[in-house]
């Protein structure tokens, strides 16, 4: 082979070469969850988020994978994503529906209810019939009580909300199993959840803030937190504050 | 730091004064360099002066910086000499002469690059010695402990006496968490510190390995699962600090940090009987303290036996898991 073929062969390759690692970064880096953007929802400095957990999540290609969804502001449906937009300075009213089963917390730490305004949140659960009263609670004891399904934290913010599970063990066989819990069937419909409230103030400055669950819940992954828990759309995701 | 063999086309005498003024500029500009590095970027450098143990990493980057002055110093002049003098005239094809079996040169080589690092291998021995450690983490049986303190107490403190204060930190995937046992044993995300009195960190894991990194407090210790890594430091001033993990320990490793704060004694005191006031419900339900937490044997309530759910994470930390290492 001659000089300048070799020397263009040479080039060529390399061109491959370093096309396929940006394709795989790029496709890697691009490839994040959509963005459910409340700011445009925001009225009197309040805004309303509902976010949702799922013992499954049967409209990805790991449907075993517990998840949160998230409520589209827009359409009102639960799309599969935990990114959201939230503007600064202003009260986020949370609502999470929590459709899955209880898991104990490996640090019983985050049981307590951190950063809210008021310290607390307001669970009310529904046994598949009824809905009980609201309660305002603090601290959750998830090794007693088996009271946890999953947590809501902020870290960057000192925020902590443990999301209350159905209470019984007949209700928490009798989760929903089909993602997301409210798309109207009878069944889901039945489904035994909790319904999780509080409200926190986002930051007078924009910024991006990760949220994820406290409770190693990828299970059948290294230490329970391999899978949807180290996934971004599934038990993790970023709250981003705009101006 | 002369040159030992005149170069292509030089004579003897050539040799003798271009090894003198490499000498003597040499000295010269070492002498200023040290002076520089000592004195004016000496109390820069990194990790600053918060604690006793930052003080002690300070001085000993800055003792190593001066050393270093000459060195560099000598080899770019050296190098720089010989771009400007000794570059081959045109029509000299000849070498220069050849060192090897030199012996003069080989004896004061090995004795001098011999004799630099034993001296910083003892340095650096001492340096670790009299700092109590310098902040890194000693394992779960620290040799080196600041003088004139006890761990008479776990379940208590008082500022001024030579029982140490205790605090465990405890990482986990994405978070530290940080545990007083000598104030009730409560659990906070909270890092506060009194300043001027002896700290022993606990340093441990939950999951993953990660590691401590208080960075401007010169403290860094790995979190292993099932491992207690002791380090001490006494904080000097009153101030926040950062804090990272240092170990890729999963997705969300780059936003594991946070401040703590290095507060007056008296600060520290009323935060921690306010700490333990508001955490008590939530310190009722924490397993006893220990130095380090099994998670496969966290006692699983009647409802978890119930539903099949043995230990932490569901049975995901069962050491029967073919997944597990």
């Amino acid at each position: 082979m001659s000089l300048p073929a070799r020397v263009a062969t040479l080039v060529v390759a390399f061109l491959a070469v370093v096309a396929g690692v940006m394709f795989v970064a790029f496709e890697f880096i691009g490839a994040q969850p959509a963005v459910e953007n409340y700011t445009p929802y925001a009225s009197g400095g309040q805004v309303n988020v509902t976010l949702m957990t799922t013992p499954e999540t049967t409209v990805t290609n790991k449907p075993d994978w517990v998840s949160y969804f998230i409520k589209n502001p827009s359409t009102g449906s639960f799309d599969h994503t935990t990114y959201f937009a939230v503007p600064a300075n202003t009260k986020v009213n949370v609502t999470i529906l929590g459709y899955d089963g209880c898991t104990p917390l490996r640090n019983p730490v985050w049981g307590r209810v951190a950063g809210t305004i008021g310290g607390i949140e307001n669970v009310s659960y529904f046994n598949g019939k009824t809905f009980s009263s609201t309660q305002s609670l603090q601290t959750f004891d998830s090794w007693a009580n088996c009271a946890v399904q999953h947590t809501f934290a902020i870290p960057g913010l000192g925020i902590n909300v443990p999301v209350a599970s159905p209470t019984t063990v007949a209700e928490n066989n009798a989760l929903c199993g089909t993602a997301p819990c409210v798309a109207g069937t009878a069944d889901q419909a039945k489904a035994p959840h909790s319904v999780v409230t509080f409200s926190f103030t986002t930051p007078k400055t924009p910024g991006t803030y990760r949220w994820q669950c406290f409770v190693p819940c990828g299970g059948g992954y290294l230490d329970g937190n391999g899978g949807p828990m180290g996934t971004p759309g599934y038990m993790m995701g970023q709250m981003e504050v705009q101006a | 730091m002369a040159a030992e063999f005149p170069a292509a086309g030089q004579t003897e005498t050539g040799r003798r004064r271009d090894g003198f003024w490499l000498l003597v500029l040499w000295i010269a500009l070492s002498v200023i360099g040290c002076l520089l590095v000592a004195l004016v970027l000496g109390p820069h450098l990194p990790p600053g002066d918060q604690s006793s143990s930052a003080a002690s990493q300070q001085t000993d980057f800055t003792v190593l910086s001066t050393i270093a002055t000459p060195v560099v110093i000598g080899v770019l002049l050296y190098f720089g000499w010989a771009l400007a003098f000794w570059r081959q005239r045109p029509g000299d094809e000849t070498d220069a002469a050849p060192i090897h079996g030199n012996t003069k040169i080989s004896v004061t080589w090995v004795a001098a690059t011999g004799a630099i690092v034993l001296a910083l291998a003892v340095y650096g021995t001492i340096e670790l010695w009299v700092p109590a450690g310098a902040g890194a983490g000693e394992g779960p049986q620290p040799i080196w402990k600041p003088a004139g303190t006890t761990t008479s107490s776990l379940t208590s403190w008082a500022p001024g006496t030579s029982n140490i204060l205790q605090v465990q930190v405890i990482g986990q995937q994405w978070a530290w968490t940080y545990r007083y046992p000598q104030f009730g044993g409560f659990e906070t995300t909270q890092l506060m510190l009194p300043v001027g009195q002896p700290v022993q960190f606990n340093v441990t894991s939950l999951d993953v390995i990660h590691s401590f990194w208080a960075y401007t407090l010169g403290v860094k210790a790995d979190a292993n699962p099932g491992l207690n890594n002791v380090a001490y430091t006494t904080p000097e001033h009153t101030g926040d600090f950062q804090i990272r993990c240092s170990e890729l320990c999963g997705i969300w490793h780059g936003s594991m940090y946070g401040t703590g704060d290095v507060l007056s004694v008296s600060a520290f005191l009323t935060w921690t009987q306010t700490t333990k006031v508001q955490l008590a419900a939530l310190t009722k339900i924490l397993p006893p303290y220990a130095l380090t937490y099994d998670p496969t044997t966290i006692p699983a309530g009647k409802i978890n036996t119930a539903l099949g759910l043995t230990s932490a994470g569901g049975g995901y930390y069962n050491p029967a898991d073919p997944e597990q290492p």
